[in-house]
């Protein structure tokens, strides 16, 4: 504002007579500028009528108004014959050769011509060049306000005085400087303010002018009631927040009404407000349409019983006009108060009453705000008692489905719909209650005593058949807004019936007759004329094919036809239609017709990003309706992703993945973490499994800058995946279903990754990808997916956390090239310098699995010395194991958040003697440890309330407790990451690297040995003590390659993009001290451990001999060391039994559902899984199937 | 009146949106043949009439329907005043006018008067409906 003023003070300042552009338009004539005439130099006003709060329907902006901002040389073209001002018009170097006539010029101009306006000359010249010219200016200077008001009192010449009328409007209703449209305008109270004397501000003349109106408009005058509505409607734009102002428009609103409103009027039909009628009702219909619509834009007076009956009295008034703005009104009352206003206009809606005439005015946002109005009320709760008066009201609703305007029929669809019941509680209700009406419910005309002949029409016909026929007749116009308004209206429908589906209204099938409503209340004298706007029926022909019609061949036959919309050429109409496909879709159907719309849309370049990830949004609220369908979506993400890398927002993206994963639930999980991967745009695994890879998954990045995009793209996938792997995968460390001994086992490669993947194909896929991406791809993309592997390692148990170890080692080492060649299928591409500069960032990721192996190695020795020489465990030792334990955490923590009460680096053997340790010290295990240094105590506990192992009660609820977590941490919210819970956000900070910051942390646990080799850690692991090594890495603590610079480093490619996390849901099936104590019971079996408690499940392991082969020093070690004299592998032979120890969710055909205690007969196993048969069959029906070895305790 | 009814502060932001929509999709487009667009919970109607490009936006019960109505409202105006599609010179010459055409057209920011012959009426100072 300050500028702007600024700026045009300037130009009024500057004499320079040759201005060239706009402002300086207005400097040759106010030539004298530190003397600005009282009127350049006077108040405030500007031009725009803003009416804030209004609805923006009026925003008209024209090229000229553009073209004026830009290019006043064009505003000279208006300026031809303005006499006063001719003098000053100067050729000028623009086409027109005239010099645009100046604000200034403009102003003196009314001065004068006001003056002198007895003369017609001037009055000929203000009209038809001072008034039009002053027109493109952005405001009005309040200093014109004495002259207008002069010419309002003195002029006759009505022309001159509606000028007068607009231009006192504009002053009246400037609310601030605004940068619309027209010729830029200073600031004219600044302007006032400046010049001491005699500045006119809008301060001074808006008292004068509002006083001249309002007795104008109290002016009972017949001859002067057109300028009385002149006035009226001046009044009504000044600011709202004049109480005082507005009391006085009151009482001259109803001081009107209560002259005109009362008299008892006959209408007569379809000749509305035009000619004929006396001229005393002529005129009160004038003047009611004055009060009315200066009601209208007068604030709501809900309490006000007055208020509600003069716009009840609107309804019968014969303007047209009047009729719409009262309508208006009581829709609006009838949102608040629907009782009151329901019993003021209970007359009105009967079949004869004024209401029922409405649907044949001849003015469609009359009929659009009954509509509005017969909605709030036909569903008002307050009317319980009176469904006399819903019904009413809601055949008027229903009445208006047959509008001839698409504009009514729509609203009236979106009203039955339940569109309008936005309250956050009862929207979903409504939206299913609304589709249930839409699909059952029976328009019935009234028999009306209407003249109307169109009404001959009885027959009742079922709602959906009549919105079907109306929507697919829409869906052939050639106009766009006729488009897109019915493809909004599909959106809508799809949105009430997921709502539907998801509230399980049990009534819901779409293959009933519709005509089977119908046909209970058929009359008898079906009459089989056509509809007032031309809707053939077929229904009433009792054989005709309309008979065997279902809602969902309706449907059908509608989606044929929006499908076929989407050529139309307007991107915003196929955005649309896109957004009705993507809701109408339901869960069962084939997905194919879809995707293949949208994948060869989005190849249209004429896309922009906002519609775009508009669409990408509507896939994520369709997701909130209806869970389910969270694969396919992720599919259809997945479209966007390969397909316009460039233009989606990876926040949006990243949102949708993660809701969509987390809403998967356990079964859709694998296929949903597949969907985000598919991203990567990698090879499969296996060959053949992704041979269906069409058009859709190639990624199309041709130019270098969705190339940039697709990577950031990439990036974020990883960073997804390495973040949500375990989520998905349910695999967690602390939870782990093999216990560690098993792992170690298994020596090589090969045999390690069959394992895995046996076990859990989802995090094998996961690794196999993250493999692949940390060494092909970007630098960046590799030190995300090293991170991402890392993340994982920690998280995950055995085999996979040794299966990354080794990678991580072999990539560290520059040998992966062949290793990895051996491990998974070569696409042909090249695969870069193995190990390329990522050593330094492996290395500290190395060395916290380093530590964390060497740990565990200490542990188990210890253990077998104590067992061997039966000795109990000295506090001492257990303190010194204790502080491994912490120090591990806190080390790990560094890297990624895990659950510090659970989580046992030294592995689960630790469980027992670290919760002894704690028992004895009266440390909770939710506090973690008394170290108040420790970084990432808290972070557990903001997610985890309470550390106790969730009662198994709710492991049974049918609820995945993961999911149930993940909303409760407000996960799902769609606030595009904002609004997360405190507690999310804090984690993700700290998974963003923010927790890092944390004080004496990383000096003290950061081990920075840029490169530990070979030799070096099997020495260590033979030859060192604990206590050493931590010297040792204190020692390195000041090197930059710390791990806490290559945490902040991996973060920053991520600065602010906060990515989600699900891994902070809690993991669902109990895990504690004792489930693992149990599990991994068998590695100690035979030493008399404290530990040992219950019988040690059986396990085959893999030969021994390999072991040797076996590359990892400290895993092999660690391996031999006990494994030797304990090994008694169990051949699977025979036919045993067993109990199932937890429950267990088949993740394919030939997996067997298992619950916890169920009796099982074990009939032979095969790599980690028993073939079982059950009793009796399970809830599924299935008897027999494979399960986890380890969740079945054999007896 | 052009802006009628959007805040202040959102018109630059509306300005710059619309000269950009118009740019790309305007070309060659026939007269008064109208399109249509939308931005978060707001719709657009625009055309091309003449020289002139009219754009109008609108939310709520003004929808793309309503929007369409209306333009079809201040086309006719608009080629009423100008006799014919305008150019840029007529559109300036008669701009007082039309002025006040969308001055009975939209009060407010709400639809007003839509029947030709009343808003001829009106801008000449003549009652709504005449004896």
């Amino acid at each position: 504002m300050a500028e702007s003023s600024g700026t045009t003070l300037m130009d009024l300042i500057s004499a320079d007579p040759t201005p060239v552009p706009a402002q300086s338009t207005s400097s040759s004539a106010s030539s004298t500028a530190s003397q600005p005439s009282p009127a350049t130099a006077s108040a405030a006003s500007h031009l725009h009528h803003p009416m804030s709060t209004k609805t923006t329907l009026g925003e008209k902006k024209s090229k000229r108004a553009t073209l004026m901002q830009i290019q006043n040389d064009t505003i000279s073209v208006a300026k031809a014959a303005l006499n006063p001002v001719k003098a000053n018009i100067m050729p000028q170097r623009q086409r027109q050769k005239k010099k645009p006539v100046s604000y200034t010029q403009l102003a003196r101009s009314i001065h004068e011509l006001a003056a002198t306006l007895d003369q017609k000359s001037s009055q000929k010249q203000l009209v038809n060049h001072v008034f039009p010219k002053l027109a493109v200016y952005n405001s009005v200077d309040p200093s014109l306000a004495p002259s207008l008001l002069m010419l309002n009192q003195q002029c006759e010449d009505r022309n001159v005085l509606r000028y007068v009328y607009y231009y006192l409007a504009r002053i009246l209703s400037d609310t601030g400087m605004s940068p619309g449209g027209g010729i830029p305008t200073p600031n004219w109270d600044a302007l006032a303010d400046i010049d001491a004397g005699g500045g006119v501000t809008r301060a001074d003349v808006f008292p004068r002018i509002v006083n001249q109106l309002t007795s104008e408009a109290s002016n009972s005058e017949a001859e002067f009631h057109a300028r009385r509505l002149q006035a009226l409607k001046a009044l009504t734009y000044s600011p709202s927040g004049n109480s005082e102002l507005l009391t006085k428009l009151y009482e001259i609103v109803f001081g009107l009404l209560d002259k005109v409103a009362d008299v008892p009027h006959k209408r007569k039909k379809g000749v509305f407000g035009t000619k004929g009628g006396d001229k005393e009702s002529i005129i009160r219909s004038n003047l009611q349409y004055a009060a009315m619509s200066a009601l209208r834009r007068l604030p709501l007076d809900p309490g006000n019983p007055l208020f509600l009956h003069r716009a009840a009295q609107g309804v019968s008034f014969a303007d047209p006009v009047a009729v719409r703005h009262s309508l208006e009104i009581l829709s609006e009352l009838a949102t608040r108060d629907p009782y009151t206003v329901a019993m003021t206009l209970e007359k009105l809606a009967s079949p004869a009453g004024a209401l029922q005439d409405i649907l044949h005015l001849h003015d469609v946002l009359a009929r659009v705000a009954l509509a509005r109005l017969c909605h709030s009320i036909s569903r008002a709760r307050a009317l319980d008692e009176r469904p006399d008066i819903r019904s009413q009201f809601n055949s008027i609703l229903y009445q208006l489905l047959l509008d001839p305007s698409e504009r009514v029929c729509y609203e009236a669809i979106l009203c039955i719909l339940g569109k309008y019941d936005n309250t956050e509680r009862h929207g979903m209700d409504e939206r299913a209650a609304g589709w249930y009406r839409l699909t059952r419910e029976i328009l019935k005309l009234p028999e009306a005593p209407s003249k109307d002949k169109s009404n001959k029409t009885k027959r009742p016909q079922p709602l959906i058949k009549l919105v079907m026929r109306r929507l697919e007749s829409s869906f052939r116009s050639f106009s766009r807004p006729v488009l897109h308004a019915a493809a909004r209206v599909v959106q809508e429908m799809g949105k009430s019936r997921a709502a539907a589906f998801a509230m399980g209204l049990q009534d819901i099938d779409e293959s009933v007759h519709v005509n089977a409503f119908s046909d209970a209340l058929d009359d008898a004298d079906t009459n089989d004329s056509s509809h007032p706007e031309g809707i053939r029926r077929t229904s009433s022909i009792s054989a005709g094919p309309g008979r065997n019609e279902t809602i969902a061949s309706l449907l059908a036959s509608l989606m044929e036809v929006v499908r076929t919309t989407v050529a139309c050429e307007c991107v915003y109409v196929r955005a649309m239609v896109i957004k009705a496909l993507i809701w109408m879709q339901s869960p069962h159907e084939t997905l194919d017709e879809l995707k293949s719309i949208i994948a060869s849309e989005l190849s249209d370049p004429s896309w922009p990003a906002a519609l775009v990830n508009d669409v990408l949004l509507t896939l994520h609220a369709r997701f909130k309706a209806t869970p389910d369908m969270a694969v396919i979506l992720l599919e259809i993400a997945r479209i966007f992703a390969t397909k316009v890398p460039g233009k989606i927002d990876a926040d949006v993206l990243q949102l949708l993945w993660k809701t969509c994963l987390v809403g998967a639930g356990s079964d859709g999980k694998h296929t949903a973490l597949e969907a985000v991967t598919i991203v990567l745009d990698l090879p499969p695994p296996q060959p053949g499994s992704m041979s269906g890879m069409t058009s859709i998954d190639r990624v199309s990045a041709s130019d270098p800058k969705s190339a940039l995009a697709l990577q950031k793209l990439v990036q974020a996938a990883v960073w997804f995946l390495g973040e949500n792997a375990n989520y998905a995968a349910s695999e967690y460390a602390w939870e782990s279903a093999t216990p560690p001994g098993t792992a170690l086992m298994m020596l090589d490669a090969d045999k390690m990754v069959a394992a895995a993947s046996s076990r859990n194909p989802t995090l094998a896929g996961a690794l196999t990808r993250l493999q692949r991406c940390a060494f092909s791809g970007s630098w960046e993309v590799r030190i995300v997916a090293v991170q991402a592997l890392t993340t994982i390692a920690i998280r995950s148990g055995e085999p996979f956390r040794l299966q990354i170890y080794e990678f991580l080692y072999t990539l560290a080492e520059g040998g992966v090239q062949s290793q990895l060649s051996e491990m998974h299928l070569s696409n042909g591409e090249d695969q870069g310098v193995s190990g390329t500069g990522l050593g330094v960032l492996i290395t500290p990721m190395l060395k916290v699995l380093d530590e964390m192996y060497v740990g565990q190695d200490e542990l188990i020795k210890e253990i077998r010395n104590h067992d061997n020489a039966n000795k109990e465990w000295k506090d001492e030792e257990l303190k010194k194991l204790y502080e491994t334990h912490e120090r591990l955490l806190d080390f790990v923590s560094l890297f990624c958040f895990i659950p510090r009460a659970k989580y046992l680096p030294l592995g689960p053997i630790s469980a027992k003697l670290i919760d002894t340790y704690r028992k004895k010290h009266n440390i909770t295990a939710s506090s973690g440890s008394t170290d108040p240094t420790v970084v990432a105590t808290g972070i557990s506990d903001l997610i985890y309330e309470s550390t106790q192992p969730a009662p198994a009660a709710s492991n049974s609820s049918g609820l995945d407790d993961d999911l149930v977590n993940a909303w409760a941490a407000n996960l799902g919210d769609d606030g595009l990451l904002g609004n997360n819970a405190p507690a999310m956000s804090r984690v993700n900070e700290f998974i963003a690297g923010v927790g890092t910051d944390a004080p004496d942390v990383d000096e003290e646990n950061v081990f920075s040995r840029p490169s530990v080799g070979y030799d070096d850690m099997w020495a260590k692991n033979l030859l060192e003590t604990n206590e050493v090594e931590e010297d040792d890495a204190r020692s390195g603590s000041s090197s930059p390659d710390s791990t806490g610079s290559v945490e902040s480093s991996i973060s920053s490619h991520f600065g602010g993009m906060n990515y989600p996390s699900l891994f902070s849901s809690k993991p669902s099936s109990q895990s504690t001290a004792k489930s693992s104590g149990s599990k991994y019971q068998p590695t100690y079996e035979g030493y008399g451990s404290p530990i040992r408690e219950e019988p040690p499940p059986p396990y085959s392991y893999s030969e021994p001999q390999t072991r040797e082969s076996f590359e990892n020093p400290v895993a092999g070690s660690g391996s031999r060391s006990y494994e030797s004299d304990d090994e008694e592998p169990r051949k699977s032979s025979g036919t045993r039994f067993g109990t199932a120890l937890y429950d267990f969710t088949a993740g394919g055909d030939d997996e067997l559902n298992l619950t916890a205690e169920e009796e099982l007969e074990i009939e032979y196993e095969v790599d980690g899984w028993f073939y079982v048969k059950k009793k009796r069959p399970g809830r599924d029906g299935k008897m027999a199937g494979l399960v986890p070895v380890l969740y079945v305790n054999q007896s | 009146m052009p802006f009628n009814g959007v805040p202040a502060e959102e018109r630059l932001h509306w300005r710059s949106f619309l000269v950009k929509l118009g740019a790309e999709n305007l070309k060659g487009v026939k007269n008064e043949e109208l399109l249509v667009a939308c931005h978060k919970s707001v719709y657009i109607v625009y055309t091309m009439l003449g020289d002139v490009s009219i754009f109008l936006v609108g939310k709520d019960e003004y929808d793309e329907l309503a929007l369409a109505e209306a333009i079809f409202i201040i086309t006719a105006a608009v080629k009423d005043i100008c006799g014919k599609p305008p150019t840029e010179r007529v559109f300036l010459d008669k701009y007082g006018r039309i002025c006040l055409c969308l001055d009975e057209i939209v009060w407010n920011g709400l639809l007003e008067n839509t029947d030709k012959d009343r808003i001829k009426r009106l801008i000449r100072l003549k009652p709504p409906s005449e004896f």
